[in-house]
């Protein structure tokens, strides 16, 4: 079944939908079809009629005719994402990410789409799986791309957030196990097929009101199979930097599938301790675009884990940055340098602070979280545990069994997502007099401004 | 799912029966029956010829890999499922297809230099020496007016408002799966040579001027290039590049055909024994021997029309319909 547009349930031999989506048709050709099509929406028509003469791209699907905007939930670099419900007796919720154009001056233009929207419109395409963010529909209307997914009412990052107030409660043990399990699931599923999420952190994991864990926000992905330019050369800098790999801090070239790996460690670890595990700064680029060795963040992993050694990691002399490794380790005195792992001792003091023991309500994760967590945690990406084989770990083999939800015997409540109302305008921000179809989505917008009122 | 073909858009999608593409056609020639009298083109595979030299062209200007090409082909190909080629820009559509196909196979232009580039490459008259050189070719931004006949304007947002449609289109299936992966992966379980690789290679090149990657699956055409590289022989002739008719001669032959006819009775005095290693595999493997036959036959039937090539015709003729229906404005 296709995820994607629906529009093409008419399929190419609808003459209606087709004849309105000509990259370049002529004017006169234009309205001689437009004349044909007797009974189209309103609306539609509308539109047609203002299209610049020589034609150009129509959307066949309208956003505001099939969704109905509830209200603004986060924005990024990429754009905003709206909450949205269902319109025509579509049921349900949807959360829609749109991509803003870049501006050119005053006029919005069509400047052709960025590679990260690309990806990740034909990654989510593709994918389908219990644990990766379902998408519905993408609708290219406006000059902006609308991704349409399924709303999930919390994230990680808003949950752990929750424990610590008013005061840290820890998350209980058995939601830990179901949520690193179902992430393990999701994060083996893309990496079955060559897909790299490069991005993951609390926040982009998403959690349904159900207890279902979805890896979200692909627009870091891409693939690993054989790619023609080495994943590399493209964007640098890639990644939360507390949920950096330490092959990457140090300049690899060949990052591998490991580095999703070690952003699961982090977040396992901040699951437990409700803090990042390796909170670094980060320094910034410098004028010349070159990306500087990140030393603060890499002493924060070297103050839990030691410094790597080249003995149990035989890669890490070849790497670019490790002459800087070097001098940061020698600069803290020989002591320092010797000085073995205190994971142990981290993870310990993080069980005892969250009331984590065999005998409380929260139960533990216990010697098998340890032994999984030192595992995904491990400096050398050739010995890092892999998705499958964390999933066939102890930790989730003994213990019984795991829900797929992971609220499941929960009693506590999570508050929903924030959705602010003053922003439910999703329209391209075009220029007061140029918007293509004002009034109605003004209409829509009213409407929705006075229920939320009452 | 993006690496396992069997659950791609590609497979549940984009992949025809024969019946089933030429109805589609059929069907849009049928909306438009007026076009189609007063702007004739040449086949379907004349034209993909000339596509593909355009494509090739403007990718050797940019310098990019085979793989781009190839999805950018596929690219158009999907589109014109969906559109009529009459109510397009063909240039446009080309460069546009290859704008995008740069970005999914992870090689991205710049959308500035990709229209600089098409519009030096099918200008109406150019004045100006035609250079790849990126840092030169700043300063060979023509003015509007002198290219008044240009095929591509130097306005990037008509390739942007093209290519939201031929995503669309698309449905956003971007993922494009071809037989190089298949051919790279069998090169050692079947002891290929160097040369057998290469024309395979080519013959997998060719198959995108057919309707070939709209009807099968990429590892069923990577066997029928095999196939055809080890009857072909590639090791006692003097092969350079795509040879049409040479190739077209050795298909003709039905060397694989009988090659094929010969599995199931291996006692039979068969073909030689590259062949037959080949054949051999094949009988285990379960890929569908009728599919690779009818492969086959497409190509031979490509390499027969192929004679009747003309570059100068085929541009002619899109020439006159653009312009006379200002398709390029």
């Amino acid at each position: 079944m296709s995820l994607t547009n629906p529009s093409s349930t008419g399929g190419p031999l609808s003459a209606t939908t087709t004849s309105s989506i000509r990259p370049a048709a002529s004017a006169s050709v234009t309205q001689n079809l437009n004349l044909k099509r007797s009974a189209q929406a309103a609306s539609d028509d509308l539109v047609d009629s203002k299209r610049s003469p020589g034609g150009g791209y129509t959307s066949k699907v309208h956003v505001r005719e099939k969704y109905h905007i509830i209200g603004f939930i986060s924005s990024g670099t990429y754009g905003r994402v709206y909450k949205a419900v269902g319109r025509n007796g579509q049921k349900g919720e949807f959360a829609i990410k749109k991509f803003k154009p870049d501006k050119e001056g005053e006029l919005i233009q069509y400047t052709g789409l960025s590679q990260s929207a690309i990806r990740e419109m034909a990654l989510c395409s593709e994918l389908s799986h219990a644990n990766v963010v379902e998408l519905v529909e993408i609708i290219l209307e406006d000059k902006c791309i609308f991704m349409v997914f399924e709303y999930t009412e919390h994230d990680l990052l808003q949950i752990i957030h929750h424990h610590t107030q008013p005061q840290r409660h820890a998350i209980p043990a058995s939601m830990v196990r179901s949520i690193l399990f179902q992430l393990l699931n999701g994060l083996l599923y893309l990496h079955s097929n060559w897909v790299l999420h490069r991005d993951l952190k609390p926040a982009n994991i998403l959690v349904t009101s159900n207890g279902a864990i979805r890896i979200g926000d692909l627009g870091l992905a891409r693939l690993f199979y054989k790619p023609l330019n080495s994943l590399f050369s493209g964007d640098k800098v890639v990644v939360t930097i507390w949920y950096r790999a330490p092959e990457l801090l140090l300049g690899s070239r060949h990052y591998t599938p490991a580095v999703d790996l070690w952003a699961v460690g982090c977040i396992f670890a901040e699951l437990l301790s409700l803090r990042p595990i390796f909170k670094g700064e980060e320094a910034k680029m410098d004028s010349k675009k070159t990306v500087p060795f990140q030393r603060n963040q890499m002493m924060k992993i070297i103050e839990i884990l030691g410094v790597p050694r080249k003995e149990n990691w035989p890669g890490l002399v070849s790497m670019p940055e490790y002459p800087q490794l070097q001098s940061l380790a020698l600069s803290r005195g020989p002591s320092h340098f010797n000085k073995p792992s205190n994971l142990d001792g981290w993870y310990q003091s993080c069980l005892k602070n969250g009331g984590y023991s065999s005998t409380s309500t929260a139960g533990t994760p216990g010697a098998d979280g340890f032994d999984l967590l030192s595992q995904l945690l491990e400096y050398d990406p050739t010995k890092r545990i892999t998705a499958r084989e964390a999933l066939e770990h102890p930790y989730f083999k003994n213990g019984g069994q795991m829900s797929a939800n992971c609220f499941e015997g929960y009693e506590g409540k999570y508050p929903h997502r924030r959705v602010t109302s003053d922003d439910n305008d999703i329209r391209t921000g075009s220029i007061p007099g140029t918007k293509r179809s004002g009034l109605p989505d003004d209409s829509v917008v009213g409407r929705v401004s006075k229920r939320l009122k009452e | 799912m993006a690496a396992n073909f069997w659950a791609s858009t590609q497979r549940r999608h984009w992949l025809f029966s024969k019946e089933k593409l030429a109805e589609i056609r059929d069907n849009l020639k049928e909306r438009d029956k007026l076009a189609h009298s007063q702007f004739p083109l040449p086949d379907s595979r004349l034209l993909n010829i000339y596509f593909n030299q355009q494509l090739t062209k403007l990718g050797k200007r940019m310098s990019t890999r085979q793989q781009a090409l190839a999805t950018a082909q596929v690219y158009v190909k999907r589109f014109y499922t969906k559109v009529e080629l009459r109510y397009t820009n063909p240039y446009l559509v080309l460069t546009t297809a290859f704008y995008l196909a740069c970005k999914m196979e992870e090689c991205p232009q710049h959308i500035r230099f990709v229209v600089n580039d098409a519009k030096l490459l099918w200008p109406g008259t150019s004045p100006y020496p035609i250079t790849s050189v990126s840092s030169v070719r700043l300063f060979l931004v023509p003015s509007a007016h002198t290219y008044a006949l240009d095929f591509i304007t130097s306005d990037v947002s008509k390739l942007g408002e093209c290519e939201f449609s031929l995503i669309s289109e698309m449905n956003s299936q971007m993922i494009v799966h071809h037989p190089y992966r298949t051919l790279s992966e069998l090169q050692t379980e079947l002891n290929l040579t160097s040369d057998e690789v290469a024309l395979a290679w080519s013959v997998i090149n060719d198959h995108y001027l057919t309707d070939l990657p709209l009807l099968y699956p990429p590892h069923v055409i990577a066997v029928m290039a095999i196939l055809t590289a080890v009857v072909f022989k590639p090791s006692q002739t003097n092969f350079h590049g795509t040879g049409p008719p040479s190739l077209a001669g050795a298909l003709r032959e039905g060397g694989i055909t009988n090659a094929l006819a010969a599995i199931g009775e291996k006692n039979s005095p068969g073909p030689p024994p590259r062949v037959q290693r080949v054949i051999n595999w094949l009988a285990e493997s379960e890929v569908d021997i009728k599919a690779v036959i009818e492969c086959t036959q497409e190509l031979v039937s490509l390499y027969e029309v192929w004679e009747q090539y003309s570059e100068k015709h085929c541009k002619e003729l899109i020439g006159r319909m653009v312009k006379s229906k200002n398709l390029d404005k």
